[in-house]
């Protein structure tokens, strides 16, 4: 396995910095003929200049040409955001055959041109202050290597639900070796407790069978059913998976990447929510499918000897909780978010629930109905036009619930489509409609350092540029794992896990940019508070090395498992430990550019 | 070019999240004043008390931090910078420093109007 490998060169170091037109997006509003000539005379620039489009094919071939015939060595790219283009440059640089991490670039359209159209001359003043802390930057860089690990070609995917099973068709289709743990005895996970999905109307056992039929017959993917997994370690490329097997017996297997696919939980309310157990009449919503599901009476739904002749369905049960309104669960946080898919999910019971007994009446009490998606949309229409009585209630307002002595139940709310009417429903069975809470997979966080959002959810880093990737490399997230998900979407999110996991194992070795954290050996005093500081297992450690003859205690970096956050960095006073390309004196130069400017 | 004399605020915002948020105020075509200067970090736990201090004391008048708040995809990362934070108040207070010439605030990816916010409170602060 190579790890960082930073270049100090004893060249000259030759700076140019090219500042983008954007046809006229920045240059409207930025004098960049006045930046390119005040960055020329700036110390250690050797060529400054402007043109219309730097990522065009002439931008960037002026970029190679310069590298190539000038001895270029260090470049600023003034231009639009990074996000867009930094990998364009990059690759410019490649094909010049320079070192891609010696190149700055600096942001003067998002955040200088655009936001500063009114200041002309702020604007202009705002980027040449920002290239030339970009000059200095770039002064402060040292070539880096991108780090490459050699990668074992098997996934390991936690969770054999759908997200799981999709997961590991699309890895074991593309070639890959991939273990599959379910910690039950039977795949398909929650949707072997559900009846019918919509938009498709297919039964959940009929998507769960046909998934599991080709897991099963799959050779790629071993099944592991039964499996619970006891701890992880390692890191991209080679990570031990430890796990106890159908036989109690401890095992391990090496893997690649790690798909985590470990679903969610419905939510329970607590005794007396919504006068939740304190009637068999009051049900979940998953508890009511499984009732209409078995209900085999003809004319109306039987439950426990009683017709059902009217129900109250209560959107949002454990879901937009408030501050001061709601109770939480003990122990836990309010669930603050929407849980997104349980609107729909009413919506297209009550549809059934009307065709199986159209003669039922239904009030259905919501604050926001978010049946968003193409085909759902109309899920609504048909409730509608099927006599579903709405009643819309203020979000801060909770409907009532009072058990009368015949059994039957009044259900009180205010209506907000009716000018807050005060609307009394008299209803034989109340459904709340629950929605989807994480399941506890808190060893495993644990165990690997997983970020989760508020809602306590697996947090993806970000959601378009890195879509179910999580900080720690090579793992990464497939289904409502990373929050509320109807099927559909399960089914895609982890396609792009399966897909992203592929992707990573296209090559042998895996390359990883190299912003990591390196030690100074010579600087390093053995004091061990960057360890301290280190929220990952195993990425610094301690070790004896000779320096300068002498053995000596100092920091080392397991460049695989160090995720570059520069925890380390705030604490060590003789800054022998710094983040590679993104240091401290860095900073420090960048910053005083600006303050001076 | 002259020396721009309007007291200077440097924004400190974090790749995965506030610096995306920097962005869609431009993408909004927003505005906000010329004298803000936006640097991008993996995540602002990697500056010590001193950083801030210095430039401080060096020509910067004001400093946002736009962090990741709990949403951080760094394990343990935000507790760790309030804790920093906390301490830098202690010796700017030492120093006599106002403390309001640093603020810690949470800047997700679409929070313009959060982001505009915190800009026009620190012009307030270091217009005073």
């Amino acid at each position: 396995m190579s790890l960082l490998n930073t270049v100090e060169s004893a060249e000259p170091k030759k700076i140019a910095v090219y500042v983008c037109h954007c046809g006229g997006n920045i240059s409207d509003i930025i004098d960049v003929k006045k930046v390119a000539q005040t960055l020329s005379q700036y110390p250690q620039v050797s060529i400054a200049t402007e043109y219309a489009f730097m990522c065009s094919s002439n931008g960037q071939d002026m970029v190679i040409n310069d590298i190539t015939n000038q001895g270029v060595n260090r470049v600023v790219i003034a231009a639009c955001s990074p996000a867009l283009h930094e990998t364009t440059f990059r690759n410019a640089l490649k094909r010049a055959g320079l070192n891609i991490y010696l190149y700055e670039h600096v942001n003067i359209r998002e955040q200088a041109s655009w936001v500063h159209k009114q200041d002309k001359d702020g604007a202009t003043h705002k980027a040449i202050a920002l290239i030339k802390a970009g000059v200095e930057k770039i002064i402060r860089q040292d070539a880096l290597d991108e780090i490459k690990i050699i990668a074992n070609q098997r996934v390991a995917i936690v969770g054999g639900g759908i997200a799981g099973m999709r997961a590991a068709l699309s890895c074991a289709r593309a070639g890959l070796k991939v273990s599959l743990f379910e910690k039950r005895s039977t795949l398909g996970g929650n949707l072997n407790r559900e009846s019918l999905i919509y938009p498709t109307n297919q039964t959940a056992q009929s998507v769960v069978d046909q998934l599991g039929s080709e897991v099963k017959n799959n050779p790629n993917i071993d099944l592991l059913l039964n499996a619970k997994i006891v701890s992880v370690n390692g890191f991209a490329g080679s990570f031990q998976i430890n796990f106890i097997d159908l036989d109690s017996k401890e095992q391990t297997i090496g893997s690649g990447v790690i798909i985590l696919a470990t679903g969610f939980d419905h939510y329970k309310p607590y005794e007396g929510e919504y006068a939740y157990k304190t009637s068999p009449f009051i049900v979940t919503l998953p508890d009511f499918t499984k009732i209409l599901d078995q209900s085999a009476q003809p004319k109306a739904l039987l439950y426990e000897g009683k017709t059902i002749k009217n129900i109250a369905f209560i959107h949002c049960v454990g879901s937009r909780q408030m501050d001061g309104v709601d109770t939480p669960l003990e122990g836990k946080n309010l669930n603050e978010y929407c849980s997104r898919v349980c609107c729909t999910s009413a919506i297209f019971t009550i549809n059934n629930l009307k065709i199986k007994y159209p003669n039922t009446g239904i009030f259905d009490i919501y604050s926001d109905m978010r049946t968003y998606g193409l085909e759902h949309e109309s899920l609504y229409e048909k409730a509608s036009k099927n006599d579903v009585l709405f009643i819309r209630r203020p979000l801060e307002e909770r409907p009532q619930i009072e058990q009368r002595p015949d059994g039957t139940f009044n259900v009180t709310s205010t209506d907000v489509l009716s000018w807050n009417e005060q609307i009394e429903a008299n209803v034989d069975m109340v459904v709340l409609v629950t929605g989807m809470v994480p399941s506890d997979i808190s060893d495993l966080v644990d165990n690997m350092k997983l970020p989760r959002s508020t809602d306590g959810f697996l947090q993806e880093v970000h959601l378009k540029l890195r879509p179910v990737e999580l900080a720690n490399k090579g793992i990464y997230i497939a289904g409502t794992s990373q929050g509320p998900m109807d099927v559909i979407e399960t089914l895609n999110a982890a396609n792009t896990a399966g897909v992203k996991a592929v992707s990573l194992l296209s090559l042998p070795e895996i390359l990883m940019d190299p912003f990591i954290a390196v030690v100074d050996d010579d600087k390093c005093t053995g004091c061990g508070l960057c360890i301290s500081e280190c929220s990952y297992d195993g990425a610094l450690t301690m070790t004896d090395k000779i320096v300068n003859g002498k053995t000596k205690k100092v920091a080392q970096v397991n460049g695989a498992l160090c995720v570059g956050c520069g925890a380390c960095v705030a604490v060590c006073q003789p800054r022998a430990i710094q983040v590679a390309g993104w240091t401290l004196d860095q900073f420090e130069a960048m910053v005083d550019a600006i303050a001076k400017e | 070019m002259t020396k721009d004399s309007r007291p200077k605020i440097l924004v400190i915002t974090t790749s995965h999240s506030s610096y995306p948020g920097a962005n869609a105020v431009g993408q909004a075509r927003l505005a906000y004043d010329s004298n803000t200067y936006i640097i991008r970090v993996p995540d602002p736990v990697m500056f010590p008390e001193e950083f801030y201090i210095k430039a401080l004391t060096n020509g910067i008048a004001g400093i946002i931090i736009m962090s990741s708040g709990s949403d951080c995809p760094y394990e343990g990362a935000y507790p760790r910078l309030a804790a920093r934070i906390q301490s830098t108040y202690t010796k700017m207070k030492a120093l006599n420093m106002n403390i309001n010439r640093l603020k810690i605030t949470t800047i997700c990816t679409v929070c313009t109007e959060s982001f505009l916010k915190e800009i026009a409170n620190m012009e307030k602060v270091v217009a005073a």
